[in-house]
This record gives structure tokens, sequence and C-alpha cells, in this order.
């Protein structure tokens, strides 16, 4: 798979496992990107005393794809949902260590979750639209940052949809309510939802998990589409989908991050035997 | 200023604020919170002020005629010249007209309830619930008018047919379960199988008698007796109880569906047919919850007013004997209606304010028995979430 | 015991519960029945030339060449009938004292009897109540008065041991021999000429105001009295309501305070609405004296209080419905949480709350004990918008209940009481029809 490895430039900070980046040959380097978006330094979430994610270290690169995989209930979520601060809506769930994203504290005590997560979107397991139009729905972003001139909101929505791939589907019904849509148009419009707020990172939560295999193809594409363009960090239980979209592949077990490597490197030489047992299936 | 400092400015305005901007964040937050609490908590203070409102002009009457008459004699003279205010009858009277609308409402409350949860399917319960939703929604004067209008005068006119009637549609279908069942009981340990058989038919017979024997001498008894005003405490029971019924109905249902799948399966699965499985497994899971949906149907017979008011004759006596249904009866509701009217122009009397003290006594009973109900609700739903 | 009898006992189980439930049917038919087809009598009737009269003296509707034309016809017929009583009375001067003095009872009763039918006899002076001014309004009373007229009802009280019994003597009997004998035949004969029966459709039930006390004319001021009570009271409920469930749902921590307000809720949902009545009387009026004695306002308030429990737990309710996902969604797009709460989980509630609002509303039209104290009076017009905060109102519960039990003729106008439970019900009854269709609505909007 991985003949030629390519290498990567990252920078001085990054955490030793990804200094070296090993792209396979199909995927291309990104420009302008690499540099540690966002970076966990012992970074923990606890539920009251439960302690969900433990003392995680590692740097996501920007505009790269960074998969998380791991067994049911070890973390992922958790790990995902802390960065745009999700977590709060969870009563007694709080933060040690530090979890910068840009340079600044997510967790900070200057930080407002509202603009972060502006910054920071959002796709989950199930798609979930408003009940309202497909224009409504993704023009609701806008909306709440303060655009309210039709014609600007007009193109934001067909640019989104565009960039979702969903635009030629759906641009002759935007006044439809978009419970309408099939699972798969759904989530891309959840996708076209989120573009629309113009984030830097895109939080994916098992997007594809309640899709047929078709409509998963087409998320999938998407991804592709947007690596590049977004730093993207996709939860997944699908280990091929994790080597199909991913440049970086995170492993967590039991909360702790086991391993955080290329996902070409991680899938084919895993250096932990935790890991290798995982991706081999011998647990699950 | 540093060249980095700038750059950290730059970049962090994008979503980490100034300390300042934060705290009036935090500030408004705060006040938008507290304002919602404040509105939330009106109800509360509704609470308080109802009770201390009706309780301020209820102790003026306890202050000038004390606790022992209003609550042990009988004298309801409330107009004349020494004045009585002795409520004994009037609380009896509340209580046997919820009595008897409870002794109604109860048992086909709690069999309804078991009948749309575990015995109609989906698509017939669909348009039960509408019956009962619309029962729950007639208002309170509409009964009234039923039961002054229409009910009053079929009971003084046909009184006795129609009690007689009642009896024998009501009584005769359980007297033939209970001979038949005590007659297979009886039989149940002899041995010999010609014996048994024998001995069965006898015990039918024997017992079918006596029971058509009660039937017809009860039955000839009511046939006879002539109601003398339709406005009295039958009358008023029959139409409470079918007030009560929805909420009877509706609670003890949440109550009986609170009951998992799990357990009727497990009875299922032991042999047991569908009444076992609900008289011995469901019933009991159930049955706090549906003594709380009892309570509450109670409560709103106790409370109703506009039914009593024009059905129940509005005479303040204990019937003679104590139980008999057929004579007017006053309650506690009816009499604050009713007397407001005259007692008003002299605000601040004893008169007055001794409708207060019984709004009060009413007061009093529902907040306990609610606060017993919501206690057992709570508790049932504590052992069924298994904590 | 053998399987056969446990089957028995389990089929019995399973018809007593469909008992129950049948006679739940059964008494609901029993009840709206008889209300909804006398109802309907209220407003659809044969009436009388009395009530074209009634109609267009009293509010000025009809056409005048066509009634007066009626008039002159039922006059032609009527005209036999006041003969007869003149040539009577002449008659009456001839006789002895002893015969004089027995007839004029008699015939005395004869007159009203012909005053209840025809109205005033000529000759009469001008009645003081303008039920006196005319006849029969409606055919069926009409022959109701008829019979009063052809036969005297007296009471046998020859048997001590069982309640008086009823019989009917024969008028026509009492004066054989006079002139008066062949009045009764002629009347019976021609009453229908004299009268002028006709069915009529009378929408005026519904928007006329009464005349002398609901003897005639219709119930606007009792159904206008019903809705600004239950608007004025949703107006107060309803908007608490939603923030009270709003911060409920979204706001409140599980704690001792949060469980009191809860506790307090269950609380007011409990009280009895005599009591409501009673607070509104002690805190409204006489303490806060929102106004001077009764009014609307303080009527509106005092249901307001009775209704809020139920507002706030229907909003709860839909609230709690709303898919977490919806939360979850717009909060990742950086809207705050208030902003959410208005454009995203209201929006999708906003079904639910209502259908729990619409409930509230027919419940707070069809309460009556609150208002007996606060709002309701007997006999009244329809106010204007600008009075409800000084003037009470008459209401479509309370005047059931005065019209039933409290109005001297009560028996004379059972219509007028079966027309306002109908349109109580109706308005309650279709109320909460607007709520199923509701209900029915958010799930398939919210399945798309
Ligand atoms: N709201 C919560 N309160 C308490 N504990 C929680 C809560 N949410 C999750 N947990 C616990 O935190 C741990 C991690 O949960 P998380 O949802 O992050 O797992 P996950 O890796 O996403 O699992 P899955 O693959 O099933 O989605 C689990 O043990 C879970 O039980
Ligand atoms: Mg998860």
């Amino acid at each position: 798979m991985q003949s030629s490895p390519e290498v990567v430039e990252t920078s001085q900070n990054a955490s030793k496992s990804v200094r070296e980046i090993y792209l396979p040959p199909e995927r291309k380097k990104v420009s302008g990107g690499g540099v540690p978006h966002v970076s966990a330094k012992n970074f923990s979430v606890y539920y009251g005393e439960f302690e969900a994610v433990k003392k995680v270290n590692a740097d996501i690169l920007s505009k790269y794809v960074t998969a998380i995989i791991g067994p049911s209930g070890c973390g992922k979520s958790t790990f995902l949902r802390a960065i745009n601060r999700m977590n709060d809506l969870i009563p007694n769930s709080h933060t040690t260590g530090s979890l910068m994203f840009d340079g600044e504290d997510v967790h900070g005590k200057f930080t407002d979750e509202v603009l972060l997560r502006k910054k920071i979107g959002m796709v989950f397991q199930k798609p979930n639209p408003f009940p309202k139009s497909i224009f409504d729905n993704i023009a609701y972003g806008p909306r709440l940052h303060g655009i309210k001139d039709k014609k600007t909101l007009e193109g934001i929505v067909e640019k989104s949809l565009r960039k979702a791939a969903l635009w030629d589907e759906v641009c002759d019904r935007l006044d439809k309510n978009a419970l309408g849509m099939s699972g798969g148009q759904q989530q891309r419009l959840c996708f076209a939802r989120t573009l629309a707020v113009e984030p830097e990172i895109l939080l994916l939560d098992e997007p594809t998990s309640a899709l047929d295999p078709k409509a998963t193809a087409k998320i999938e594409d998407l991804i592709q589409e947007l690596r590049g363009s977004y730093t993207i960090m996709i939860v997944t239980h699908n280990m091929q989908q994790a080597s199909r979209v991913s440049d970086f592949t995170m492993f967590f077990y039991e909360g702790v991050l086991v391993e955080h490597a290329p996902t070409a490197q991680l899938f084919t030489k895993p250096k932990d035997s935790m890991t290798e047992d995982y991706i081999t299936g011998r647990f699950s | 200023m540093s060249s980095e400092d700038t750059a950290r400015q730059v970049r962090s305005s994008a979503f980490v604020v100034s300390a300042r901007k934060r705290k009036l964040q935090k500030i408004s937050k705060m006040a938008g919170e507290s304002t919602l609490l404040l509105i939330a908590s009106f109800v509360a203070v509704v609470v308080l002020f109802i009770f201390f409102f009706v309780a301020r002009d209820a102790v003026p009457f306890f202050q000038i005629r004390g606790f022992s008459e209003f609550f042990t004699s009988t004298n309801w003279y409330p107009a004349d010249d020494p004045p009585g205010f002795g409520s004994l009858a009037i609380i009896y009277g509340s209580l046997m007209v919820t009595v008897g609308s409870a002794l109604i409402a109860i048992p086909m409350g709690i069999t309804a309830a078991i009948c749309l949860s575990d015995v109609l399917p989906f698509s017939v319960r669909q348009y039960v619930k509408p019956i009962i939703e619309m029962l729950a929604a007639i208002p309170s004067v509409a009964f009234g008018f039923f039961a002054l209008v229409i009910l009053a005068p079929l009971l003084q006119n046909f009184g006795g047919p129609i009690l007689m009637w009642t009896w024998w549609l009501i009584v005769s279908p359980f007297l033939l379960l209970a001979i038949i069942v005590v007659s297979e009981l009886l039989t149940a340990n002899i041995a010999s199988e010609k014996k048994r058989k024998i001995l069965h038919a006898t015990s039918l017979g024997v017992f079918g008698l006596i029971a058509l024997a009660l039937l017809f001498f009860v039955g000839r008894k009511l046939q006879g007796i002539e109601i003398l005003t339709g406005t009295n405490a039958l009358n008023v029971s029959i139409i409470l109880s079918f007030m009560a019924l929805p909420t009877i109905v509706s609670v003890s249902e949440d109550a009986l569906q609170a009951v998992g799948r799990e357990l009727r399966e497990g009875s299922y699965a032991l042999g047991a047919t569908r009444a076992e499985t609900i008289v011995k497994t469901i019933l009991p899971a159930a049955s706090s919850g549906i003594l709380a949906a009892v309570i509450l149907g109670i409560m709103r017979s106790l409370g109703e007013t506009m039914v009593v008011w024009m059905a129940s004759g509005n005479s303040s006596h204990i019937p003679d004997p104590w139980f008999n249904y057929l004579e007017s009866v006053r309650t506690l509701t009816a009499t604050i209606a009713g007397d407001m009217g005259e007692a008003d122009q002299v605000t601040g009397s004893a008169r007055f304010h001794v409708l207060f003290a019984m709004g009060l006594l009413l007061l009093v009973i529902s907040f306990v028995s609610n606060f017993i109900s919501e206690r057992i609700i709570v508790r049932q739903r504590k052992v069924l979430s298994g904590q | 015991m053998n399987l056969g009898t446990r089957k028995l006992l389990d089929r019995a189980f399973t018809a007593l519960g469909l008992g129950s439930i049948a006679v739940m049917a059964m008494m609901l038919l029993v009840v709206l029945v008889p209300i909804v087809s006398k109802g309907f009598s209220a407003i659809v009737f044969k009436s009388t030339v009395e009530h074209r009269k009634m109609v267009f003296n009293e509010f000025h509707r009809g056409n005048r060449s066509a009634l007066e034309k009626e008039i002159a016809a039922s006059d032609a017929a009527r005209r036999n009938v006041y003969d007869m009583l003149s040539r009577f009375e002449s008659e009456l001067m001839l006789m002895n004292e002893d015969k004089q003095q027995e007839y004029t009872e008699k015939y005395d009763q004869v007159k009203s009897a012909l005053r209840g039918l025809l109205g005033p006899l000529p000759g009469d002076s001008e009645p003081a109540l303008t039920r006196l001014t005319y006849g029969q309004n409606r055919w069926e009373k009409a022959e109701e008065k008829l019979q009063e007229l052809l036969y005297e009802k007296k009471w046998d009280y020859s048997n001590p041991d069982v309640v008086a019994k009823e019989y009917f003597v024969s008028r026509s009997a009492g004066f054989e021999g006079t002139s008066l004998a062949r009045l009764f035949p002629y009347v019976e004969k021609n009453i229908d000429r004299m009268l002028l029966p006709e069915w009529t459709f009378y929408w005026g039930f519904i928007t006329d105001s009464s005349v002398d006390s609901h003897i005639f004319g219709g119930i606007w001021p009792e159904i206008q009295g019903t809705l600004f009570l239950a608007i004025g009271a949703m107006l107060f409920a309803f908007p608490l309501g939603v923030i009270a469930a709003i911060y409920f749902t979204e706001y409140a921590r599980e704690g001792f305070f949060n469980s009191l307000l809860r506790s307090a809720n269950s609380t007011l949902a409990g009280v009895p609405s005599i009591v409501f009545g009673l607070f509104g009387l002690a805190f409204f009026i006489n303490t806060l004296k929102v106004s001077e004695s009764k009014s609307v306002l303080a009527g509106s308030l005092t249901l307001a209080i009775m209704i809020l429990p139920t507002i706030i737990r229907a909003a709860e309710e839909a609230i709690l419905a709303v898919p977490k996902t919806y939360r979850e969604a717009s909060l990742g797009l950086g809207s705050t949480k208030w902003n959410t709460i208005v454009t995203v989980i209201l929006p999708a509630a906003l079904p639910g709350i209502l259908t729990g609002g619409v409930i509230s509303l027919g419940r707070a039209a069809g309460e009556t004990a609150p208002i007996i104290f606060t709002a309701a009076v007997s006999v009244g017009s329809a106010i204007g918008l600008a009075d409800v905060f000084t003037s009470p109102t008459p209401a479509l519960s309370w005047n059931i209940y005065n019209l039933a039990s409290e109005h001297e003729a009560a028996a004379e106008i059972r219509h007028v009481q079966y027309g306002m439970v109908l349109s109580l019900i109706s308005i309650v009854l279709l109320l909460n029809l607007s709520a199923v269709i509701l209900r029915a609505r958010i799930s398939k909007k919210l399945k798309g």
C-alpha cells in the first residue's frame, strides 16, 4: 500500500509520533496544512468522578483528515465533543489538562463557547436536520451570525450545498421540508449546514453509521473533497473507512490514547500490540 | 507590544474574548436565568398565597366561634338569630357523595384502565381514548344540568324499577361466576370421578337456587322503593363518579404501562391466563400508582362544586339511616358556592368567614392527598427503575 | 381449578373491563344526545307569529309588510275568540250573584290561559313585563298552553297512603250552557290559524342579547362573556406557563428547590375549583382591589391561576419531546442556548404547547366555580371590551346554573338552558377537537 512514502514537513512542536508523515501515493500533500490545529496536553474529561478520556497528548494537524477509532465506550465521542465544548451540555462533566485550538485554551476562562462552536463545526451520528425547509436549515447558522440579506443568504446556501455535493439534487426544492429527504441527503444537508458557518474544523461523530453503503460512499467522497480545506476529525467504527478517508488515525482504548500515527503506518505496522489486536479484529 | 502578542491577539479574537466581555456575558446569563426562575417560582408563590389568603379569612371564624361547633354540631342555621354554624352534616355530605362516587368509579376505572393497557388492541384503544378525554372535557356545569334536569326526574319517577334493573344487571353475572367457582372449589378434592360430578351438579343447583331467591327478593324490595326526591346523594354520586373516571383511568393506565413487558411475558410463560397475569403480577406491581390514581380521582369528586350544588338537594342533615343515599345532602363546596351570595353583604361576619373555613378544610385535604399521591408516584417510579 | 373455569374467569375479567368502557361510552351518549338534540331546538323550531313579532319589535329584523299581513290574518282568526269573550262578559253581567262568582273565578283562569297562548287580550292594560306582551313564541309550548286552556289540572287526594295523583277535567264542561262553551272547540280547531306556526332557523339565539331575563332572545352576552373570560385567562397563563416550562425543562437543575417548585405545581393542579373562587375574591378583589367588585379581569386572573399547571405540564411534555439532536445541531452551529430555544426548540414544540393551551382554554371556558365570586352575574347585556377591567359579565357556565336552578320560570325556558349547554359544550369540545388535530399534525410534521 505505501510503496513510496512522502514526508510532510511539520512544525516544531508537533508530537514525535506524527513528525514524519507517511502518505500513500494516492494522497496528495496538502498545501499550507500540517500545522498543529488542536493540541491536547495531559487532557482528561470527566463525567463526575469517572475519567472518560485519560491524559491525552496529541496534535491534530490542520487540513488533514484524522480518524478516531476504538472499541465502544472508549471515549471517542467524549474526546471529540470536548473539542467544541458540546460536553458543556452534560451536567457535572469537567476537564483537566489543556486543549489548545489555534494556540488558545478551549476550556479557558475567557473562551466564548458560542464563538468557538462557530469555528469548530460538528456533524452527528444520526442526520438531524431541523424540521424546517432545506433553505432555512442551511441559512440557520449564517442568520444566527447576523446575515439578514436575502441575496447573500442565497449565495451562501448555494455555495454550501455545492460543497456538500447536494446542490444538483435539491436546487429545485429548497423550500421543501428537510425531513422529506433521504437519510444520506439529510446527512449531506447537515454537512452543508455546518459548512455554511465557515468553520475551520469539522468534527464528524460516526457520520455514516446510520446510512446505507451507497450514501456512505457519497459521504466519504465528500470528505475527500473537503480534505485540504478543513481540518477534519472523524470517529468511526469502520476500519476500512478509517483507512480509506483518513491521513492520521488515533486509537483509543478505555479513555487512553494508545496510538496516534499516520493511517498508512498504523494499519500496516502498528507499534502497539493492542492496536494490532484491535485492527485485526481480535477484540472489539 | 511584541509581534508575537499582536499575532496572538489577532488569532484569538476568533473565540477568546476579553475578561470584561466574559464577565458581562456571565452576568447577563445569570440575569436571564434568574428571570426565568422568578417566573417559574410564580406557581409556588401562588400556592403560598392561596393558603395564606384563604386562611386569613378563615381564622376569624374560629376566633369568633371556636372549633368544636364547626366540627361536631349539625346545626347549620347561619342566617338565624342566634346563628348556628355546625358543619358536621355538611362535612358528612361531602364525605358521603365522595365515597359514593368512589364506590362506582374505582372498580370501573381500574378495570377500564386494565382493559386499555392489557386487553384492547392498539387499533381499538385509539377510539376509546377520545371517549375518556371527552368525558373529562365536558364542563361540570353541563353534568350538573344533566343531573338536575334529566337524571333527577328519572330517579324520582322510575326510581324503584331503575334500582331493580341495576341490581339485576350488575349482581347476577357476579353471582353466576361465584357459583361456578365455589362449586368447583368445593368438589375439587374429591377423588372419585363419578361422585365428584354428582356433587358438583348438586352444588351448582343448590347455590343457583339460593342466588336466584336472593336476586328476586332484593329486586322486589328495591322495586318497591319510592324515591321522594331525585336530587339526592345517589344522583350526585353517579355523576361524580363519571367525572372522576377519566382521571382514575388515565393515571392508572400510566401506572400499568410502567410495569414492563418482561414481567408480563414472564407470567404468561409460566402458563398463567391473562386475568391471572394481571391480578397476580401486574396489579401488585402497579398498585401504588393505581392508589395514586384513586386518590386523585376522589379528590375530583370532593372538590367538585356545580354538580353537587345543582343536584344534591342542598339539605344539611345527616341522612337517616346514615347510609341512605336516596336523601338529599349538602356538601362543603355547594355551601361555599351557595351561601357566599348572601354572606357577602356582611363581609367580616362569622357567616362570611365560615365559608373560608370550609375552603381551608378543602384546601388542606386536597394538599395532603396530593402530597401523598405524589410521594406514591415518585416511590413507584423509583422501585420500577430499580433504584 | 380446572382450565375451563380459569378460562371462564379470564373471559369474565375481560368482559368486566369492556363493560366499564362501554358504560363510559354510554354515559357520554346519554349526556350528549339529549343535550345536542334539545339544544338544537333552541335554534331550529316551529315558531309562531308571536315570535316573529317579538323579533321584529325587539331586534328590528324581519319583513314589515309580510309580518303585517301575517298579523292581520291571525287577528282575523282571533277576533272570533275575543268576540266570544265579550259576549260571555255581557252574559256574566246578567247572572245572579252566586253564579257570577262561580263563573268569574273560572273565567279568569280561562283568560289567563288565553293570555299565555295569544298575548294580551283586548282591553288589557299595557303589561309591565316584556314576557307578557307576546303570546307563545314556540309552537310546542303553544300546544302545551292549549292543553292548559282546554283542561284543568286537579289533584286526587282521596287515597292518603300514596302521593296525590293528578287528573284533568275539561274546562268546556264547566261552561256548559253559556256562550263561552263554544270557545274551546273553536280555539282547539283554529289554533294554528291564530298562531301561524312555521319552521324557523333562529340564528339570533347565538347573536341576540336576551330579552326579559331569557324569556325571549338569545345568549350572546353569555357567549361573549365566556370568550372574554377564557381568552383573558389565557393571556395571563399562557406566556407564564410556557416560560415556566422552559425553565423546568432547559435550565432547572435537580435539587431541593426544583422539586419544591414541581410539588407546588401539582398542588396547584389539585386545588378544588371553588377554592380558587374564594382566593380570587379574597386576593384579587378584596386585597389587590383590581376592581371595585366582580369583574372580567378578576375572573380571568382567577381562571389563569387555575389553568396554569395544565399549561406548564403540557408545555413541558412538548418541549421534552423535541429530539435532543435538534439542540445539539443548533448549539454545534454556534447558537446560544436562548437562541436555540427560541428558534429551534419552541417551533418544534409549538404544536404540543398549543394543544395544551387550547385544552386549557376549553377548561377555562367551562369552569363555573372560580367565577361565581369573581366575575359572573346572572343578568346583563354584553359588555364592551373597554369594560373588562371594571364590570362583571354573564357567562355561559354560570347562567346555565342560574337559569336551571334559580330562574323564576326555569321550567318554561328549558330550551334556552339546553341551548346554552349545547353552546358551551360545543365551544369546549371544538377546542378539544382542534387540539386533537393539532396533535396529529405534530407527529406528521416531525416525521417529515
Ligand atoms: N453523559 C454521560 N454521563 C456519564 N458517563 C458518560 C456519559 N456519556 C458517556 N459516558 C461514559 O463515558 C465513556 C465514554 O463514552 P463515549 O460516548 O465517549 O464512548 P464512545 O467511544 O463514543 O462509544 P461509542 O463507540 O459507543 O459511541 C463511556 O464509558 C460512557 O459510559
Ligand atoms: Mg460515540
